[in-house]
């Protein structure tokens, strides 16, 4: 990198860190959501290994309900759960067209590297990929927005 | 007096023999017992060799936190809660390399906690 092109970069990114957490305007949304699904969300093509049974469908449930939970409700649409709008980016609906319309694979890569900039985390290691690519089934087929209330940490 | 004597070794050995064979008999039908250790985030051993349709016990011990071992292709489950053993009687029917994967949630490692077990004719 070239001296004159130093300040410029250090600005832009001071611009991006340590902000103030504030809801997107509809430009940095669309702008970001295009990123994602185009460019730095991979893996677009790889399918799921396991197809949809009730057996992997529970395997699924479970294996979100270790913690994914905690961020994404019980349902994967943020019921209860006190800062889903309060986030910069805000916690998506995980029934919403915006997480939906990536591929299988997207979703997989999502859960094993997580985002950044925002607070999903990497899960490759901590969940195996069996137990991945059954979050994935489970995603594809949430249930009702509250039918299965809050997350019990939010309760007490 | 020898005769009485002859008599009651004789008898004591066959008591002896009474109380010996049947264990002996037991000892040989009882299956092999494995013993896995499983605690954050690993087992040990990590890799495991049976015969193919010779019967086993799989006991597993977790040390820390509850774990569990699941081998998919084989439907085998075995849970055990956290200072506990778990045993679970398991006949291996084909033959190959199948990895086991811990079955109950235990932490930030809990993906990559797998034991390898190795079915031979």
């Amino acid at each position: 990198m070239r001296a004159w092109q130093v300040l410029p970069t250090v600005c832009a990114l001071a611009l991006l860190t340590g902000c103030k957490v504030s809801t997107p305007n509809r430009f940095e949304r669309t702008f970001l959501e295009a990123v994602k699904h185009d460019i730095t969300v991979r893996n677009k093509s790889e399918k799921n290994p396991m197809s949809f049974t009730k057996e992997n469908f529970a395997a699924g449930k479970e294996a979100y309900g270790h913690y994914c939970v905690v961020c994404h409700g019980l349902d994967g649409q943020s019921t209860g759960v006190p800062f889903a709008n309060q986030m910069s980016p805000p916690l998506p609906s995980l029934a919403s067209a915006e997480v939906q319309s990536y591929t299988d694979g997207q979703l997989k890569w999502i859960i094993d590297n997580g985002i950044s900039p925002s607070g999903m985390p990497a899960s490759k290691g901590t969940l195996s990929d069996d137990e991945i690519w059954s979050i994935v089934i489970f995603l594809r087929h949430l249930p009702p927005a509250g039918s299965l209330g809050e997350p019990e940490v939010y309760n007490h | 007096m020898k005769h009485r004597f002859f008599l009651r070794t004789l008898m004591a050995v066959a008591f002896g023999a009474i109380l010996c064979v049947p264990t002996t008999w037991a000892a040989q039908s009882q299956p092999q017992q494995i013993e896995i250790v499983a605690k954050r985030f690993e087992y040990m051993p990590s890799v495991i060799t049976l015969k193919e349709g010779v019967p086993v016990v799989l006991m597993l011990t977790s040390k820390d936190v509850a774990h569990g071992l699941k081998f998919k292709e084989l439907g085998l489950n075995i849970k055990a809660k956290k200072g506990t053993t778990s045993k679970i009687t398991f006949t291996p029917e084909k033959t190959g390399t199948f990895v086991g994967e811990c079955s109950v949630f235990c932490g930030s490692g809990h993906g990559s906690m797998k034991l390898t077990l190795r079915v031979t004719e």
